[in-house]
């Protein structure tokens, strides 16, 4: 069964699904990170500046 | 600063508002012993790692340095030397920033100080094994994966089990809710270098000391340059970027500029790094549409890393001041500049049109050192002189040492890299000239070597320079050392666990939109977009650690899935034939001697490539190649019609006296394999192991493969007294691989007859090819097959 689904698919259209699913994901990415509030990265970038235990850092 | 405690209060806000409200305080110290022993490896190794560089460099220019020892070859020494950096200096610099970084981050101490230690011995441990066994010729002959399985093995165990396990354990018990950046640079290091490392070294053993890949040929060079490529994105540079994302900043006591665009700098290196892989193999056997893919990727690849670059840069906003004064951030500027050259140069290299000037030639080892020497040199010295005062207690020996290394390295390395892309555009453009006849300009190899030699003499100042530089940073560091306190201080901190249970602080379901007359998907993609998601990954390092290797995963099986299961993508070539057990020795001369790191194996569909070398290679002639032996740099001329082309006492001759047939080859003698003598009884396991991949060798072959090579040896010894040369050879290495030399690129000029009669290959020249193939000048990769090939 595996061997005949496996005959059964397209790989030649591998590079434009791949494509697709990069762009996507980049601007999912893109688009969620300026999504992000000014405080919570803010905090997010301080912290290899302080020692001090901040619990919890939250937006 | 480090000394003073973390958390005077240990106490949540009063307005917090999770469900976080342990009081309980714990205490704990750093690990800085780990530290400053992975410090200490690191400057020793930079050291060696670069001496030997320097002196492969010196090989180029004065191959009869060594004496013809072969222990001491470029073709053995140059791996030691790869090696020695990207595995010894860059590892173990990598270590000392994640043992350092991550604890702090963290707020605990390392999970284990043991499973620390045996990291630490288990690391040079594989690094002393390849320093003994790459000399002695014992190699996998795979660039940067050189090493053989038992040591293999060893590094698997040591960097995911021991490191990686360790590292993730202490993720799990920090007492930091959020994982800063840095660290998911290097949950992407330590899953995709686990992953690279043991799928592209899948061996069928044939002994202790040799493997044979599971792949063949088109798909071993595919996985290689997977992995090739991968090491540099994942071992030489996500690693560094967590380095640059934490120390920098504390360098530079300002945090990084932009924490969005590491978000986007992060995953979108995670995601698109593992396609590029192919733009290695521009124009080679490689099927088209994976060149492609790669190139594209490659050009996309652009914008993150550039994206990470003015992120660090930036990071410096309203310090520049700061950085005219502290060597250290002189370092990291330095750094982070070649990572932007590197990393533009990169994807213009991928480009199939530039590829075609610069692939085999010195551009590659311009640009590779540009990113070695610049990013990964300058950030992990940034670091050390960074660390140095922290680590030891003490200040830094000598400032101005700091500053004098810094100016020595930086002309070092324009002194390296200026050369050495002159030599490469030179050699490149040389090779491809056509006179008015419409022949080759430069039709002999060696006018296009000795050209660019004096280049190579200004190469070796320079990376004198770069090795000078380091000595200074030795010194330093001793001194440093020497200066140290009698104990150690080690400030205790305190501060509540983490609860196990979170509740965010903000609501997510609150989007201000409650009263808005819309759609509730619309409200659900608003909290959506808000990306709480994305903040709870960065909570959890068990599921962070999961999500970047599906990242990795299913990025590659896009890629590797139509390249093993699609037929017609290495189509079969009747005459084609496994290699005779006499050959197959050979071959393993071929891989111990490290040929590959002057010869490639690869005519590219080009002009002036098929007029230089003859028919450009197909993807169905290296089906028995384990490993492939495509190359990546051509000192000398490619050998994939190298079968038939000379005599087999021209090939004994060639192997003593080098530069008697040319003058000014940079070849070494190879006078040893005239007199050391061929161990017939270790043959078979060669033969055995690549039957068991699937050779269709006969049961003659198999069990008296001994006897098999004596007789063809025999012959050829007969041929190189006919040609004059001396009596009794045949027990000789030479006989061996000059067995392998004649045979290689005829398969595809065989008749079915005369390969089923085992003709010998020498019969075979490569001048008498069946038809003329069309080729194309600089354009893509031709998928025609030849007449002799069969779907």
């Amino acid at each position: 069964m595996i061997k005949d689904l496996v005959s059964f698919l397209d790989y030649s259209s591998c590079a434009e699904v791949a494509l697709t699913l990069f762009v996507c994901t980049f601007f999912l990415i893109f688009f969620g990170a300026f999504r992000l509030s000014n405080s919570a990265t803010e905090k997010f970038a301080a912290i290899p500046l302080s020692d001090r235990v901040e619990d919890p850092r939250s937006e | 600063m480090d000394t003073h405690v973390a958390n005077q209060s240990g106490q949540p806000d009063a307005d917090d508002t999770t469900t976080q409200r342990t009081t309980e305080m714990e205490s704990f110290s750093y690990d800085d012993g780990i530290v400053r022993m992975f410090a200490t490896a690191t400057i020793i190794w930079a050291l060696v790692g670069t001496l030997a560089g320097l002196i492969v460099a010196l090989l180029l220019v004065m191959p009869s340095l060594t004496g013809g020892l072969p222990w001491l070859s470029f073709g053995r020494l140059r791996p030691l030397h790869t090696n020695a950096a990207i595995f010894a200096f860059a590892g173990n610099a990598i270590f000392a920033a994640v043992y350092y970084s991550t604890q702090r981050l963290c707020k605990t101490r390392m999970w284990s100080d043991l499973l620390g230690r045996v990291h630490f011995w288990g690391w040079q441990l594989i690094i002393v094994a390849a320093a003994v066994t790459l000399p002695l010729g014992i190699t996998q002959g795979k660039e940067y994966a050189e090493l053989e399985w038992p040591i293999d093995l060893l590094i698997a165990v040591v960097w995911l089990v021991i490191f990686g396990g360790n590292f993730l354990m202490t993720l799990i018990n920090r007492r930091e809710r959020h994982m800063y950046v840095a660290l998911w640079f290097y949950i992407a290091t330590i899953v995709t270098v686990a992953v690279l490392h043991v799928f592209n070294n899948l061996v069928v053993p044939a002994g202790l000391f040799k493997g044979y890949s599971v792949y063949a040929g088109v798909q071993d060079a595919f996985m290689q340059w997977w992995y090739g490529h991968n090491a540099v994105a994942f071992f030489l540079t996500t690693p560094f970027l967590g380095l640059m994302y934490y120390f920098l900043p504390k360098a530079a006591d300002r945090p990084v500029f932009s924490y969005r665009l590491s978000i986007i700098h992060f995953w979108s290196l995670v995601f698109i790094y593992i396609w590029a892989g192919p733009h290695h193999l521009h124009y080679t056997a490689l099927p088209e549409w994976a060149s492609t893919l790669g190139m594209l990727f490659s050009l996309m690849l652009w914008m993150p890393s550039w994206g990470g670059m003015i992120n660090g840069l930036l990071t410096l906003r309203g310090a520049w001041h700061k950085v005219a004064a502290d060597p250290v951030l002189k370092f990291f500027v330095v750094g982070v500049t070649f990572y932007g050259m590197s990393t533009f140069e990169g994807p213009m290299l991928s480009i199939k049109s530039v590829n075609s000037l610069s692939h085999y030639t010195d551009w590659t080892i311009a640009h590779v050192h540009s990113g070695a020497l610049g990013w990964n040199g300058f950030m992990a010295f940034g670091m050390l002189y960074w660390l140095l005062p922290r680590i030891y207690q003490t200040k830094v020996w000598s400032d101005k040492l700091v500053s004098l290394h810094f100016w020595t390295g930086t002309i070092g390395i324009l002194l390296y890299i200026i050369p050495i892309y002159a030599a490469g555009l030179m050699q490149g453009l040389m090779w491809r000239e056509m006179d008015e006849t419409g022949n080759l300009a430069y039709p002999d190899f060696i006018e296009t070597v000795q050209e660019i030699v004096p280049l190579w003499w200004l190469r070796v100042v320079g990376g004198a320079l770069y090795v000078g530089g380091v000595v200074m940073l030795c010194i330093n560091a001793l001194m440093t050392w020497l200066n140290r306190p009698a104990t150690y201080d080690v400030p205790v901190y305190s501060a509540p666990a983490l609860s196990k249970h979170y509740v965010e602080q903000t609501k997510e379901a609150n989007t201000g939109l409650e009263e808005v007359p819309m759609l509730d998907a619309a409200k659900g993609l608003s909290v959506w977009a808000r990306m709480g998601w994305h903040r709870r990954w960065e909570r959890l390092p068990v599921r962070f650690t999961i999500l970047t290797t599906l990242a990795v995963v299913i990025a590659t099986l896009f890629e590797l899935v139509p390249t093993f299961l699609i037929r017609s993508n290495v189509p079969t070539i009747a005459t084609v034939k496994p290699y005779t057990p006499l050959e197959l020795a050979g071959r393993h001369i071929f891989v111990a001697e490290g040929c590959y790191n002057c010869h490639s194996q690869m005519i590219r569909p080009m002009v002036h490539e098929t007029k230089r070398y003859g028919e450009y290679s197909k993807p169905g002639e290296f089906i028995y190649d384990r490993p492939f032996q495509w190359g990546s740099r051509r000192i000398g001329p490619d050998l994939a019609r190298e079968g038939g082309r000379q005599s087999s006492f021209w090939h004994w001759r060639h192997f003593e006296i080098p530069t008697e047939f040319n003058e000014g080859s940079v070849m070494p003698s190879y006078e040893h394999l005239l007199t050391a003598t061929l161990n017939y009884d270790e043959i078979a396991p060669h033969v055995k192991a690549a039957w068991q991949l699937g050779a269709p060798y006969s049961d003659e072959d198999l069990n008296n493969s001994k006897q098999v090579a004596f007789k063809q040896a025999e012959r050829i010894a007969a041929d190189i007294v006919a040609q004059g040369g001396p009596a009794n050879t045949m027990d000789k290495q030479a006989i061996a691989l000059i067995a392998y030399l004649q045979r290689i690129g005829t398969d595809l000029f065989a008749t079915e007859e005369a390969a089923a009669t085992e003709a010998p290959a020498v019969e075979a020249p490569a001048e008498e090819a069946p038809a003329e193939q069309p080729v194309t000048d600089d354009a893509a990769g031709d998928e025609t097959a030849a007449t002799t090939e069969t779907e």
